[in-house]
């Protein structure tokens, strides 16, 4: 026989038991040839655009899957950043009918997110773009399937202060636009440092503008595979062995990911975009990158040498991929959201988890703060400092960082928000109590790196 | 290799033609005769593109490993054969053993001239699967390529 049976119970095992999925199949929209004079002409035709391309998408995606044996958990779209598409507004509402049209086409098409109600303002925005941020709060709340998502800094334009004082506004509003449903809004807002342009994974997917027409991106997900793994493993390994299981698995995971991405791509008749190699939890209990983390030697996620250990994962994961695949894209490394992670959840109620811990963490992981609740009367500028210094990780380090933050209205530190499916539920984390507010109203920009001058 | 961009852009203009309710075999039966039909005169150079794999990876498509595993009692190969058998899919290798009452169990089918789809054929080997006690995984063999070879 070509393969042992040993390999067989590995690979049904990882698909049956330990929650081994493709997290998501996102296909990558350009509507920038759907630029027309009017909002009304342009979201028809963004809507007819999408509505043609993906009509496929969730039948043939399923398909694969079932011929696999592999659950393929989410089939989504991301599209051109839509500041791009229509830049002539100069009121929030007259961009309505666009969102609309977006959300209702992704509806049409059977996906569950649509990102990319985006803009990219990392060093200044245009009058259109202006307005564009002003409407990402009713769009959100006025939506079911929106993602929205800014760029507020890069390694190579600094940080645009500007707009991540004006983030902070939004993210208020949007909570209290859904203050009944806990602020959901803010759940499917991202602030980028250095967004990637074929990131498969909401709330933050948007489709470049240096990409291709359409392309099909893949997220692979395997936080439990690594769980099982790590955890079986004898409690004396080094951490180098550490390091090379996980290397292995991920190769695996990449392998198999690669060859659903390739199949969709073939089937629909468009070019494979790329594979992100992030670990990406749900709250599904082991299916937990807090777990992994634990499994690693801590008594809980958040303890000191958390950040060490994210650190050995990530890069392992990263390794393995890198191996497995000539195409990796997106963000690749590993998420933390706190709300999708039960182990998370748990550190942070146990209060073995602090927002200054993640903070830390994310700088040697895929993103940054993710899904993390705070009291909902969290100012402003408190939340646009918080943006300010996980954008500043990212600059500085030359990565993507990420802020999606939810100020959950009414609440307090110890509350949880629930708010259902992936998403999961997130306890309300303490806020350092000290006002950066003559910082933020400074305005400005902080300048790029020294770093930044390598030409 | 094939010359997947030169397929993709076939693809995409069939669908242009057709529409997306257009039906998917035919389409790639479609592609794939045209692209055979240029594919000397483009200069391919490589293999082209076997049955298997228009931009796939290696291993095979239409080929499906079957997995039982369970407590061992009479039938149970019978029984997943005859599954096989009826949907007109060969057995290209078997593998079977029985340790401490435990079965197990790995077929490599080809279902290249199967006569229904791989979910019809997985909700029979289900609902086998709850008579006789035991789970049956059916998943294709490039799945098991991808992840175990190089």
């Amino acid at each position: 026989m070509e393969y042992t049976q040993a390999e067989i119970l590995q690979t049904v095992r990882m698909t049956e038991m330990e929650h081994l999925d493709v997290r998501t199949v996102t296909l990558g929209l350009s509507l920038r040839d759907c630029v027309r004079s009017t909002v009304g002409e342009t979201a028809e035709a963004v809507r007819e655009k999408i509505e043609t391309t993906a009509a496929r998408l969730v039948p043939v995606v399923d398909e694969i899957g079932e011929e696999l044996g592999l659950r393929i958990a989410n089939k989504r779209i991301s599209i051109t950043p839509a500041s791009l598409v229509f830049d002539r507004a100069r009121e929030a509402s007259e961009l309505m009918p666009l969102a609309r049209a977006i959300d209702e086409a992704a509806g049409r098409v059977r996906v569950d997110f649509i990102g990319g109600y985006s803009a990219l303002v990392h060093k200044g925005a245009t009058r259109g773009e202006s307005a564009f941020m002003d409407s990402i709060p009713e769009a959100l709340a006025t939506t079911e399937r929106l993602c929205s998502s800014v760029n507020l800094a890069t390694t190579r334009a600094g940080i645009n202060m500007d707009a991540v004082r004006r983030a902070g506004e939004l993210i208020k509003e949007m909570a209290g636009l859904t203050r009944d449903r806990g602020g959901l809004a803010c759940a499917k807002f991202v602030c980028f440092a250095n967004a990637v342009e074929d990131n498969p994974f909401m709330a933050g997917a948007f489709h470049g503008v240096g990409e291709a027409e359409a392309v099909i991106n893949v997220g692979v997900s395997g936080p439990g595979v690594v769980n099982h793994a790590v955890r079986h493993a004898p409690a004396d390994t080094p951490l180098d062995e550490m390091a090379e299981l996980i290397k292995k698995l991920s190769f695996k995971l990449a392998r198999a990911g690669e060859l659903v991405g390739r199949e969709a791509a073939r089937r629909m008749g468009l070019r494979f975009g790329i594979i992100d190699l992030s670990l990406a939890p749900t709250p599904t209990p082991g299916d937990s990158v807090g777990e992994i983390l634990e499994a690693l030697g801590f008594e809980r996620a958040g303890a000191p040498g958390t950040t060490a250990a994210l650190a050995l994962l990530t890069d392992a994961v990263k390794k393995g991929g890198a191996m497995a695949s000539s195409a990796v894209g997106g963000m690749s490394g590993a998420f933390i959201p706190v709300s999708e992670d039960a182990a998370m959840i748990e550190a942070a109620q146990a209060g073995a988890l602090t927002l200054e811990k993640l903070e830390a963490m994310t700088s040697v992981c895929s993103v940054g703060l993710d899904m993390v609740a705070v009291p909902g009367d969290t100012s402003a500028e408190t939340i646009a400092a918080v943006i300010a210094d996980e954008m500043a990780i990212g600059v500085m380090n030359n990565k993507t960082t990420a802020v999606r933050i939810i100020p959950a209205p009414g609440m307090k530190v110890g509350d949880v928000v629930e708010f259902g499916g992936l998403l999961g539920s997130a306890p309300v984390m303490p806020v350092n109590q000290f006002s950066p507010g003559v910082f933020i109203r400074r305005g400005g920009r902080i300048p790029a790196p020294i770093h930044s001058l390598r030409n | 290799m094939a010359n997947e961009e030169l397929i993709y852009r076939i693809t995409r203009a069939v669908y242009g033609r057709l529409g997306a309710q257009a039906d998917e075999r035919t389409v790639e039966a479609l592609v794939m005769d045209v692209y055979r039909a240029i594919e000397p005169a483009v200069g391919d150079g490589g293999r082209g593109a076997g049955a298997a794999g228009v931009g796939a990876a290696e291993g095979r498509a239409d080929r499906l490993i079957v997995s039982v595993f369970g407590v061992d009692h009479p039938g149970i190969v019978a029984a997943v054969s005859q599954i096989l058998a009826e949907a007109r899919c060969s057995i290209i290798d078997i593998n079977q053993t029985v340790v401490q009452g435990k079965f197990a169990m790995v077929i490599v089918a080809d279902i290249a001239r199967a006569g229904e789809s791989v979910a019809a054929l997985k909700e029979r080997f289900r609902g086998e699967g709850e008579r006789l006690g035991v789970h049956i995984y059916a998943q294709r063999e490039d799945l098991f390529n991808a992840m175990h070879r190089i």
